[in-house]
């Protein structure tokens, strides 16, 4: 019926089945969270401002992914070449727009449309990468702080207050200067290394928060080990949270990539990022704005989608806190 | 209360003293002895001499100490690579300048985003409310560099209102040279602020006191202005400590956009140059701006609310 397609249609259904969960057939907890998920989801379809950030998002990904060298689709992209996105051509350089080229060229005659994909697959690669690894150390840091919490909790989460004296950008750019080369590895390295503080925090919060659950003390008291008790009780409910965490992370790396490529710290050229082709483009935007404005726009793009989103993914997973 | 404060600046020093040591080591790690063989061709005594001027003889952690004395002297060492310039005075030559861009751009950012989330949250999905809350999404999302480009192409290039660079030489006097910096860099702490005025609005006016208040007959102009403005200018209050550092990162882009010879410029030049001391330096001090920055709202914050007091 309806309500199993769209349960289908949810890529995480189960949730709470994690390492722990195969030998342990005795909980009711898998059906009772499907229907979390299946409510999530519902609120979530109803947000219309959300699915259309989800659309475009994922719109975008796939243009990302599919739309340089590899693919075309017979029929409707049959007008455009199929450019390599380094391959210079001085004759064409500033075509402006046209059916050969939907986003113009830039100084070297390089096709924007392909361009702006293959930029866009490493600006979005290195926020999700960044976001990943924020949200590791984020989960291992808040946990333990939350779970052991005392003398521990204090003086980790005072570590994290001085760290967040530290500027972002200035922590990045030194970790960059560190690393001594600008690559995909190090600038997810870096960008991870100046912002995982929030997520540890977030993640601590949330641990605290679970742990004075009647639920907690009951598997306490039916004896439990604490590392059951965290894996099995406390971890996977925080994964609504984290959900959040990616769409709510994901926006500032993006942006952080973006302004260390722009001031000539991104990743080295030919290599192309939405952040280096602003870069690019800033050079001649006065005869050639939209050389600087495309990839400007696919940022902000992906960024406001990704902010609806994680507005969107509150409102369904934490609807305590859903605004009126 | 003056224990909460005496409690809460007490522990600042730890905390300061803790980030210079995160920078110190890491700028260890970048590496280079400024007087490397490699580097500069001087004799082997000379070169001794210079090590010992500087303490890089010493170990690791008596030069942090003699750094950290530093710190607290205003003596933040020579440039590696300006000669005859320290640390201190490029500091001194800009950080006045950054730190003008930096209030402008909070103060117009508090003048336009407050009242903009206030209006929104009294007529919550309005007309009004929207677009403010647009406003507000297309703000967070716009790089502040592509904000800064579109400026100078309008009003600069297209209009020739305003000069696409440059800045006053002095603090206190104004030109027509601040506007564009300062909205550019505005326009994230604005939607910031509209946006975190309108939630905490929105959540007060639901709280039973103010149904109380209204039940009792008190008219929406006293309502609204003794119990739902001062309990939710609080919320806006605590956001402004992440938003400095936004504001520190932010200065650095506006600033190499509009050429503004602030410290973010002389960071971003360090940084290519390799002069790690005033990449240091800088690093240090505006860690420390938004370490002060930060207990200074926790106290503006144990003030106004004393229930945070305890829980400090």
């Amino acid at each position: 019926m309806v309500v199993d397609r769209r349960e289908a249609a949810l890529p995480t259904a189960p949730p709470a089945v994690g390492a722990a969960g195969a030998e342990d057939t005795a909980a009711g907890a898998p059906v009772a969270q499907a229907s979390l998920w299946k409510d999530a989801w519902y609120r979530y379809v109803r947000n219309k401002g959300a699915v259309a950030a989800a659309c475009v998002f994922i719109i975008m990904i796939l243009y990302c992914l599919f739309i340089p060298g590899f693919w075309k689709i017979p029929g409707i992209w049959t007008s455009i070449k199929d450019y390599d996105p380094n391959q210079v051509n001085f004759s064409e350089a500033y075509a402006g727009f046209s059916a050969d080229h939907p986003f113009s060229t830039d100084k070297f005659g390089r096709d924007l449309f392909a361009r702006t994909a293959v930029g866009g697959q490493i600006s979005i690669a290195i926020g999700f990468a960044a976001t990943f690894f924020i949200l590791v150390i984020g989960v291992v840091y808040g946990a333990i702080a939350g779970f052991i919490g005392g003398r521990l909790d204090n003086a980790m989460m005072r570590f994290l207050d001085a760290l967040y004296g530290l500027p972002y950008l200035p922590f990045a750019i030194i970790t960059l200067a560190i690393i001594g080369e600008q690559n995909f590895i190090s600038m997810t390295f870096a960008l991870t290394i100046a912002s995982w503080f929030t997520a540890a925090r977030i993640v601590r919060g949330q641990i605290i928060t679970l742990k004075e659950n009647d639920y907690v003390r009951a598997a306490k008291a039916v004896g439990a080990r604490w590392y059951r008790i965290l894996v099995r009780h406390l971890l996977p409910n925080t994964l609504g949270v984290l959900i959040i965490a990616v769409f709510l992370e994901l926006p500032g790396v993006v942006l952080g990539e973006a302004f260390l490529s722009f001031i000539g710290l991104g990743i080295n050229p030919p290599t192309a990022s939405w952040g280096s082709m602003a870069q690019d483009g800033r050079a001649a935007y006065v005869l050639h704005p939209e050389v600087l404005f495309i990839p400007c726009l696919a940022i902000a793009t992906l960024v406001l989608c990704a902010n609806f989103i994680a507005d969107g993914l509150r409102d369904a997973l934490d609807p305590r806190t859903r605004e009126t | 209360m003056t224990t909460f404060i005496i409690r809460r600046v007490v522990w600042t020093i730890p905390v300061i003293l803790l980030v210079i040591l995160m920078t110190f080591l890491l700028m260890r790690e970048i590496g280079g002895n400024p007087f490397r063989r490699t580097e500069r061709n001087v004799p082997a005594e000379i070169q001794r001499n210079l090590e010992r001027q500087f303490h890089l003889d010493k170990p690791w952690y008596v030069q942090y100490a003699y750094y950290v004395k530093g710190v607290f002297t205003f003596d933040l060492g020579p440039s590696m690579v300006l000669r005859n310039r320290s640390v201190t005075d490029i500091v001194k030559d800009g950080f006045p300048k950054s730190l003008k861009l930096g209030l402008l751009a909070y103060l117009l950012a508090i003048a336009i985003g407050v009242p903009l989330g206030i209006l929104a949250a009294l007529k919550p999905n309005s007309l009004f409310d929207y677009a403010a809350m647009f406003f507000s999404s297309v703000g967070f999302a716009l790089p502040s560099f592509f904000v800064a480009t579109l400026l100078i192409y309008y009003f600069s290039v297209k209009f020739g209102l305003t000069p696409t660079s440059g800045w006053p030489i002095t603090f206190w006097s104004f030109d027509s040279r601040v506007i564009l910096p300062a909205v550019a860099l505005s326009l994230f702490p604005m939607a910031y602020f509209a946006r975190l005025v309108r939630g905490a609005m929105l959540e007060t006016m639901q709280q039973d006191y103010v149904r109380t208040a209204k039940a009792k007959g008190l008219r929406y102009r006293r309502v609204v202005g003794l119990h739902v403005l001062r309990n939710s200018l609080i919320p806006a209050v605590t956001a402004t400590a992440p938003l400095l550092g936004l504001i520190v990162t932010g200065t650095f882009v506006i600033e190499f956009i509009f050429g503004i010879p602030g410290i973010g410029r002389y960071f971003i030049n360090s940084v290519s140059n390799r002069d790690f001391s005033v990449v240091m330096g800088i690093t240090v001090l505006t860690s420390i701006i938004i370490v002060i920055a930060n207990l200074f709202v926790d106290i503006m914050y144990g003030v106004l609310d004393p229930r945070t007091r305890e829980a400090r």
